[in-house]
Formats: C-alpha cells, sequence, structure tokens
C-alpha cells in the first residue's frame, strides 16, 4: 500500500489551522491588553477583566445576570433534551406503526431549518398564539430545547445503529423486563453517545444567540452571545474581548466536562479511551 | 439510515404531519381566544393640537416613594450612569436600564407585554398616539414633579399631548450632518439648504453613515429635494426620495445605523447624518488626547427638529419612584449632569444654548450643534403616520435599505 | 401473550417512548410553522400593524403575499434573493475548494499527527461564531492588524466599509469548519483499496483521484454542501456585524427587520415562508439526486 505523504497538504493544512484560529488567540491576547487599543499592544493588565471599575467585566453587575442567564438557559437545555432525545431515539427506532415514519420526518425537520426561520416561526408564535408562555427565559428555554432535540437523536440514533439489539436480547432472555434491558443495559451502552450529545448541546447553547434575542424580552433575559453581538458593532473596549473569551471559556468547560465524563464512565466499565476516540465521537456525531 | 420512500407513502405522510399540525394549532387558537383592538387614533400637529383622552386615573397624591428596583426602559447610552448612580444614592433604590433600538420595537413589545417597565424614556409624537390608543401609559400626577416649572414654556402644553397629562420633554435637538473638521470633508457646501448633498458625495464613499430611522433619511431627502414636509402623504415625492436614497447608496455606499455618536468621534468615519446631540455626545467618545475641534455639526436652515419625552406605563409597579426620576431629571443641575454624558440639550428654560456654553457644557466648535428657540421655532415637527401613508414611508425604505 | 400481541404490546411501547419527543416538536416546531403561514396569509391590524393569524386554511388572504411576491420578482427584493443565493454560492465553493484539502489530508493521515491536527480542526468548532466574527472585525477595524498588514504592502482598503468581498470572506470563515467536519467523515470512511487498485492498473496519483477518489466522495460532498448551504442561506448576522450596508443586504437581514423592528410581521412572515420553500426546493432537489445516485449504483 502506497504510503501517504503530501507535503503540500501538510503545509496547506497547518496553513488553514493558523488562519483559523490565529484571529482568536490575537482576540484573546488582546482582552489582558494595557490600553484601549485592540491592534498596538500596550502592556499586559488585567483592567478589562477586573481592574478597571467602570468598565472591566466582573465588576459590571449586569454582566453577571447576563452569565447567569447563558448558563440556566444551558444545564436546563442539556438535562431536558438529553432524557426526552434518548426516548425518542430509541422509540423511533423501533416504532413500526402507523406515524412512526412522520415521526421520523418531524424529527429530522429541524436539522435543515436555519435557526433564524425556526427564530422568526418561535418569536410569532409566541407573541400570536402561545400567549400564556412569556417572552424572556420561558420561550429562550422551549427555543434552545426545539433546536437542541433533534441533534441529541441523530447523535444517539447513531449510536443504537451500531449496538443493533443482541445485547437487549440476550438481557430479555435472562429474565430481564423491556423496560430493565433497555435501563440495565442499551442506556449504559448508550453513554458515550449521550456524554457526546450533552456536550454538543451545551456548547450549542451557550453560543446560541438568533433564538435567544429573537426570543428575548430585555436586559433581564440577556444572553451573553447577544450582549455581545449587540456591542460588536459599536465602538467596542477590549473589555468586550473579554467577554468573548469568557463565551470560549464556558464551551471548552462544557466540552473538558464531556470528556471526562467520558473517560470516567469508560473507566468504570474497564475500557481504555483516547483522546482520539472521544474526538471520533464528537466529529461523527455531528457529521 | 435512509429508506427509499414511495410516492404514496410521502404524500401520506406528508398528510399526516401536515393534517395533525393544522387540526393542532386550530385547537390551540380557539383555547387562546382571539384580541381584538377597536381603538381610535387621537393624532395631534403643530396646527391642530390635541388633548389625548385620559384614560384611567393618576396615582392619588402623597404617596410614599417605593423602594426596590425601577426599570426603565430607554435607548442606548441616552442617561449617564453617573446621574442614574446619583438617583439610586438619594431614594435608596436601584435602577436598571433595557434599551430598545426604535420606537416601534418598544411598542410592539410593550403591547404584547414582553417588557413590562416601570419608566419609558426618550418616546416622541410619532408613537404617542398608538401608545395611547393600545392603553400602555397612565396620566402623570404632577403633584409629584415640583420642577415642572424648568420645562421650557413652549413644550409645558405641547401641540401632540395638550395639559401634558401623559408626558414631560426629555431633550430636544434637530437633524443634521456630523462630521468630523481634521479629514478632507468640503465644508463649503454646508450653506442654506445645500449641506444635505454633501452625502451624496462620492469622495467619501466607505466612511460615511445614515440614520437607521425611515422617518429621519427619508425626510432628508425630501428636504433636498426642496419638500420641507416630514410627514407627507405625496407618492410621488416619495418615490423620488427612494430614488435619491438608491442613488446615494450607489454612489457612497452608506452605513445605516444610530451609532454615528460614536463612529465619527471615534474615527470609523468621517461624515453622517445625525441628530444634533450625536455630536455633542461624541466628545465623550473620542481618544485620548484628542481635541473636540475634530468634531461638526452643520445645522441646515430648515430641519426636523422635535423633542423626545418620560412616560409611565400604566402597568408600571413603582409610579411614585418614576414620577420622582423624571422630576430629579428636570432638576436644572441634574439635567446638566446627564447632559455632559448624553449630550442632547435638555427641554429646560435655564439650559438655553448660552447657558450650555457658559456652564462650559459645549465645546466651542459645537456650539453650531445646539437648538437655539428660533431655530426650534422654524424647524420641521415629524408627526404620527396614518397607516397607509405609513405603508408608503416604509415602501420607500424597503427600496432604499434593499440595494 | 401470544406473538401478535406480543408485537403489539412492543410497538405500543416504542411509540410511548418517542411520544413525548414527538409531542413537544409537534407543539414547537410544527405549530409555530404553521403559524408563521397563519399571519403570512392573516390580516393586519389597522393601526398597531401587529398581525391577525387567520388559522382556518379556508379563510387565508393572499394579498399580502401577492405584493411580497411582486417585489421579489420585479421590485427591490429581487436584488436580495439574487445577491444572498451569489453570496451563498460563491461562498460554498470557496469553503469547497479550502475544505475539501484538508479533509482528504486529515482522513488520509495516520498516527499521532492525525490526532492532534483532528483536535485543532475541530476546535474552532467549539469557538462560538460571534466570537470569531469578532476577532476578524478587530482584525480588520481602522486601527486593527490586518489593516496594518495591508497598509504595509501598500494597499489602503478599508475592509470594513460595506464590500461583498468582506462578507463573503466573513461566510467562508465562519463556515468551513461545517463543511470540514462532513467531508472528513465521508472520505474517512472510503475504501482506499479502491485507490489502491486503481494504482496498481497504472492510474497516476492524480488519475487516481480524479476518477476514483472524487466521484466515490460525491455524495458526501453533497451532503456536506447541503448541511453548510441551508443555515448559510438564512445568514444575517455575518452582513450584520462586517458589514451593514445596503449593497450587502441578505435576505435574513431583511426578515430581521421586519420581524424584529416590529414593523411589519406579515411581511415577515411571508418572507420565511418565501426562504423555507427556497430551501425546501434545495432540500428535495439533493433527496432526489441522493436517491437516483443509489439507483445508479
Amino acid at each position: 500500500m502506497t504510503a501517504y505523504r503530501s507535503r503540500a497538504l501538510s503545509g496547506f493544512t497547518w496553513l488553514y489551522v493558523v488562519w483559523s484560529l490565529l484571529p482568536v488567540l490575537i482576540a484573546v491576547l488582546f482582552s489582558f491588553n494595557a490600553g484601549r487599543s485592540r491592534s498596538v499592544w500596550q502592556g499586559f493588565s488585567l483592567r478589562w477583566w477586573t481592574g478597571d471599575p467602570n468598565a472591566s467585566l466582573f465588576r459590571d453587575e449586569s454582566l453577571r445576570m447576563t452569565t447567569v442567564n447563558s448558563l440556566v438557559l444551558a444545564i436546563v437545555t442539556v438535562v431536558v433534551t438529553l432524557p426526552l432525545g434518548t426516548l425518542l431515539a430509541i422509540g423511533l427506532q423501533r416504532w413500526r406503526g402507523h406515524g412512526a415514519g412522520s415521526s421520523s420526518a418531524l424529527v429530522s425537520a429541524p436539522l435543515v431549518t436555519p435557526e433564524l426561520v425556526l427564530g422568526a416561526a418561535l418569536l410569532l408564535v409566541f407573541t400570536n398564539l402561545y400567549g400564556a408562555i412569556p417572552l424572556g427565559r420561558p420561550a429562550q428555554m422551549i427555543g434552545h430545547i426545539t433546536l437542541n432535540l433533534s441533534a441529541v437523536v441523530v447523535t444517539v440514533r447513531a449510536r443504537l445503529f451500531t449496538i443493533g439489539s443482541s445485547y437487549e436480547e440476550a438481557a430479555r432472555d435472562l429474565g430481564a423486563s423491556r423496560r430493565e434491558a433497555i435501563r440495565l443495559v442499551l442506556v449504559p451502552l448508550l453513554r458515550p453517545a449521550i456524554v457526546a450529545a450533552g456536550v454538543i448541546v451545551f456548547a450549542t447553547s451557550i453560543d446560541d444567540f438568533i433564538v435567544s434575542s429573537f426570543l428575548s424580552s430585555g436586559a433581564a433575559s440577556e444572553t451573553v452571545p447577544v450582549r455581545i453581538y449587540g456591542a460588536v458593532r459599536g465602538a467596542s473596549s477590549p473589555a468586550l474581548n473579554a467577554l468573548a473569551t469568557l463565551l470560549v471559556v464556558f464551551s471548552f468547560l462544557g466540552l473538558l466536562l464531556g470528556g471526562v465524563s467520558m473517560w470516567w464512565l469508560r473507566r468504570r466499565d474497564g475500557e481504555r479511551v483516547t483522546l482520539r476516540q472521544f474526538l471520533d465521537e464528537v466529529t461523527q456525531a455531528d457529521a | 439510515m435512509t429508506r427509499r420512500l414511495s410516492r404514496r407513502q410521502f404524500v401520506g405522510r406528508s398528510l399526516v404531519v401536515g393534517g395533525g399540525t393544522i387540526a393542532l394549532a386550530r385547537l390551540l387558537a380557539a383555547c387562546a381566544g382571539g384580541n381584538e383592538s377597536t381603538a381610535e387614533l387621537v393624532i395631534g400637529t403643530p396646527d391642530a393640537p390635541v388633548t389625548l383622552p385620559t384614560i384611567g386615573e393618576p396615582i392619588a397624591d402623597n404617596l410614599p416613594s417605593e423602594s426596590g428596583t425601577l426599570q426603565i426602559y430607554n435607548y442606548a447610552d441616552y442617561l449617564n450612569p453617573e446621574t442614574i448612580a446619583a438617583f439610586e444614592a438619594a431614594f435608596d433604590v436601584k435602577v436598571t436600564v433595557s434599551v430598545y433600538d426604535t420606537e416601534e420595537v418598544a411598542l410592539s413589545k410593550m403591547r404584547s407585554g414582553s417588557i413590562s417597565p416601570d419608566l419609558v424614556v426618550g418616546l416622541t409624537d410619532s408613537v404617542l398616539a398608538r401608545f395611547v390608543a393600545a392603553d400602555l401609559l397612565q396620566p402623570l400626577n404632577r403633584s409629584y414633579i415640583g420642577n415642572f416649572d424648568n420645562v421650557i414654556a413652549g413644550l409645558r402644553d405641547p401641540y401632540y399631548d395638550l395639559g401634558a397629562q401623559y408626558t414631560i420633554p426629555y431633550v430636544i435637538y434637530g437633524n443634521g450632518i456630523g462630521y468630523r473638521t481634521d479629514r478632507d470633508i468640503d465644508t463649503s457646501v454646508f450653506v442654506g439648504n445645500e449641506g444635505w448633498s454633501a452625502l451624496w458625495n462620492p469622495a467619501y464613499e466607505g466612511r460615511l453613515a445614515v440614520l437607521d430611522s425611515y422617518r429621519d433619511t427619508i425626510s432628508m431627502a425630501l428636504f433636498r429635494a426642496g419638500v420641507f414636509d416630514p410627514n407627507t402623504s405625496d407618492a410621488s415625492a416619495l418615490s423620488a426620495a427612494a430614488d435619491d436614497l438608491v442613488e446615494l447608496a450607489t454612489l457612497t455606499n452608506p452605513k445605516i445605523d444610530i451609532l454615528s455618536y460614536q463612529e465619527i468621534a471615534g474615527g470609523g468615519r468621517d461624515i453622517a447624518l445625525c441628530w444634533s446631540g450625536d455630536m455633542l455626545a461624541g466628545v465623550g467618545y473620542l481618544a485620548e488626547g484628542e481635541s473636540p475641534d475634530v468634531l461638526g455639526f452643520w445645522y441646515p436652515e430648515v430641519t426636523p427638529t422635535g423633542n423626545d419625552f418620560f412616560s409611565i406605563p400604566r402597568t408600571s409597579t413603582k409610579p411614585v419612584l418614576a414620577h420622582a426620576f423624571i422630576d430629579y431629571l428636570i432638576d436644572v443641575d441634574n439635567a446638566l449632569n446627564n447632559q455632559s454624558y448624553v449630550g442632547y440639550q435638555p427641554a429646560l428654560e435655564a439650559l438655553t444654548a448660552e447657558a450650555l456654553i457658559n456652564a462650559g457644557a459645549i465645546p466651542d466648535s459645537l456650539v453650531g450643534a445646539l437648538v437655539t428657540p428660533e431655530r426650534y421655532a422654524s424647524g420641521k415637527r415629524f408627526v404620527s403616520l396614518s397607516p397607509d401613508v405609513d405603508a408608503l414611508w416604509l415602501d420607500a425604505w424597503t427600496r432604499f435599505t434593499t440595494g | 401473550m401470544n406473538g401478535s400481541q406480543r408485537r403489539t404490546h412492543a410497538s405500543r411501547t416504542w411509540r410511548g417512548y418517542a411520544l413525548p419527543g414527538t409531542a413537544w416538536l409537534a407543539a414547537f416546531f410544527a405549530v409555530p410553522f404553521y403559524s408563521v403561514a397563519a399571519i403570512a396569509f392573516g390580516s393586519i391590524d389597522p393601526i398597531f400593524r401587529n398581525a391577525r393569524p387567520a388559522w382556518n386554511p379556508l379563510s387565508w388572504n393572499f394579498g399580502t403575499f401577492g405584493d411580497v411576491l411582486g417585489d421579489v420578482i420585479n421590485g427591490p427584493l429581487r436584488d436580495v434573493f439574487v445577491r444572498t443565493v451569489l453570496f451563498v454560492v460563491v461562498a460554498l465553493v470557496l469553503c469547497l475548494v479550502i475544505g475539501y484539502p484538508i479533509a482528504y489530508h486529515l482522513a488520509r493521515l495516520r498516527g499521532r499527527t492525525k490526532t492532534l491536527i483532528l483536535l485543532l480542526i475541530v476546535l474552532p468548532f467549539w469557538v462560538s461564531y460571534l466570537m470569531r466574527m469578532l476577532a476578524w472585525v478587530n482584525l480588520l477595524q481602522r486601527d486593527g492588524l490586518g489593516m496594518r498588514l495591508t497598509a504595509w504592502f501598500g494597499v489602503e482598503h478599508n475592509w470594513l466599509d460595506g464590500s461583498p468581498t468582506t462578507v463573503i470572506l466573513g461566510l467562508v470563515y465562519g463556515y468551513v469548519p461545517f463543511l470540514i467536519l462532513p467531508l472528513y467523515a465521508t472520505l474517512e470512511r472510503l475504501d482506499w483499496r479502491l485507490v489502491d487498485a486503481a494504482r496498481d492498473l497504472g492510474a497516476s496519483p492524480r488519475q487516481a483521484f480524479w476518477r476514483v477518489t472524487l466521484p466515490l466522495s460525491r455524495t458526501g460532498v453533497a451532503a456536506g454542501l447541503m448541511l453548510v448551504a441551508l443555515p448559510m442561506l438564512g445568514d444575517y448576522y455575518t452582513n450584520d456585524i462586517l458589514s451593514r450596508s445596503p449593497r450587502t443586504e441578505m435576505i435574513g437581514n431583511q426578515i430581521d427587520f421586519f420581524l424584529n423592528a416590529g414593523t411589519q410581521p406579515q411581511r415577515g412572515a411571508v418572507l420565511v415562508l418565501m426562504l423555507s420553500f427556497v430551501l425546501a426546493c434545495l432540500a428535495w432537489w439533493y433527496v432526489r439526486d441522493n436517491a437516483r445516485q443509489r439507483v445508479a449504483r
């Protein structure tokens, strides 16, 4: 077999990596700039993070509320979509009756819908039909869950497909009821996919701003991305860079948490897990 | 995992999903009930002032001031954080500010109930009629507003709200062109009514902006063409204005936003259609060490002029505190303090152009941005448009913004 | 229980599992879509101009729809639609040109380098889109490093002055990671022995690529492009952040304006329907093409 080696492509890939990541690194770097400029390095300082009494990130009280909003939304979304989506995936895969196909179609639809369309539709429905659900956090929660449910289903379904039904059948043969088989055999096998789905949902929810901004009701329900979006078009200070860095830190924390959970779960089940496997799980889940 | 669908299956499934959805939606709609609105618009004009219908009762006299958090609904950067902090300290309360981008958004959000502020700042009479018709405002109790006589005499009994039942004036302003004096802006055109054409100058391509407000920007095109009516219902004039604006877009590729107060001072753009207060506010956004002389403002002979106001929503949970805030802001010293950040001229009798200059609040280069009584008298006011006329204006705006 | 009873019982269990999720999607996805139609074909309150949806399809009024359609076919909205499609097509081509070689390289790599590069490629995925756009705005502003770089080359160019190039490049920068991953997934699953076989039969590396690898990856490429084209067509924030000029107005901006600037929800709803229709056509074409591919093979 011809060994693969291509210096041109290797160089190109590295160039891409630099182009892709360098601007972000620079932005993060300049959040620590001592001056107001975002291109002239004026020294290292935590001024925009905690130092400056007016403009810094952590001294800004409204920011606390914004960050809490983002985190609450993300956590609630994960907590609701994971069980709902897993059940839906299991049910859809096995359901052979009438309506299964329609249900499957309904699940696939959000995946091909741009967020703008979903946000617009939700805004219109909350202001014209579901009047009982106020805009702001309740509406945003529902929006985030709807946005992410199908992603969970897809991720879990892929794993279900590879697992097959032999383990469950073995459990049934040994006397377990259907529900016990699912709970004690299938779900543990699905854990990596569920964790991967959880990581993706958390990151999507933290970074989301279209649905959050369409369904927001003012300052009280602002999330971090909405705030950044509002500020990025004006004359911004490095404090904005700091805020955006915070956002990135949150997604990475979610990723880290997921990775650690997966490692711990696999370890408990006696398997070794490599970084590579984790990456594969996460990328396959999205592709 | 895809299975090949037969046509029959596909049609069948579509019908199931579609039919089910429609049935569900209609069921939910029936449960929700309808939303009827039978309302009359009472619109005042300078020639035909109106007394707005008194809907509801003002709050009783001598009530104690509430504690807690006062929620203000306002434009961005339109109240001095220092002034707010001083109010918080004086009354031992907290104040939060929610931001709206346009009055239309404020109207629709307050109507749908998605936001329930205690005080609204910055509305103009373009939307006042609809706010009143939608039952969103409460009549004010003047006994809480002792500083009322500080207000400019001509605005104590405004045409849009005779008797000042619902509104107290906040700031006054006029439309004009703000620019930087240290870039190559040709200031010789800024005479009479000619200056508007500066925005059509292709030499300023990419460094120029107009306001993200359809009334203001379309009026600019109308005034340039000699149609000095910012409320015109003349379809051909509006169409010509739209054509002119499309020409402007082609020639100079303008930005469309309300950020010129930051951007001109910050150096991001050199010339823009803006409100007079924008340039005054811009002083606070200059780079460190830069002199205010770099900012300039052209105030045309005939231009839209206006004022906005404070108003208190019917559903305000802290009405006494809201009244107190209004009273606080129309105190001369507090208003001066507020002005130093916001830039716009407070609508107070004592704060004439001279007084502001004497107080050192206005840099020499921007004296031209002040609204003198003469300018105010000769300015044209925006009033509410009837829905069909408004539709004409919005169509013209769409033609411009879609390039 | 006998066999068929057990099957029915099973079916009911699975249906029970699937029901909560389906009900959720019915209530918060299907019904909202229907309400977009109900509003688009409903009426408008004359004073406050808020929408009065018409829930019964039989009472739908197509007046506003007709107006907007007229604008799209022969009015100001035509330029916006055409421009949006143009931007997306150009951006997709660029994404493919950049993304395919990288996905290919990654798929063929083995060993620890592969993990490292995979990690670096996946990383932007976890960086918020806004942060990446903000990073570019920082670079492209008047006092930004990007400007300094081009000035050093002697070119005086204001990147943020509202040019279509900036917006397209912004779209490419933003969406290329979303294309690389599905491409990588496809190429990773490719049977490389076929390529080896072609080489054994005398094909040069280039021929092997063009005649074996590329056709084999065709479905994956189409799927990846679809996955990226759909959100890109509804994009409005890239333009908002990088430009805000009428010259780069996209259909998403118009929808955002009509709905969030509060003035014309009905027009917004009509535009949403039209955009959805275009997307549905695209998806339909893709599915048909995919099915035909499968039959052909």
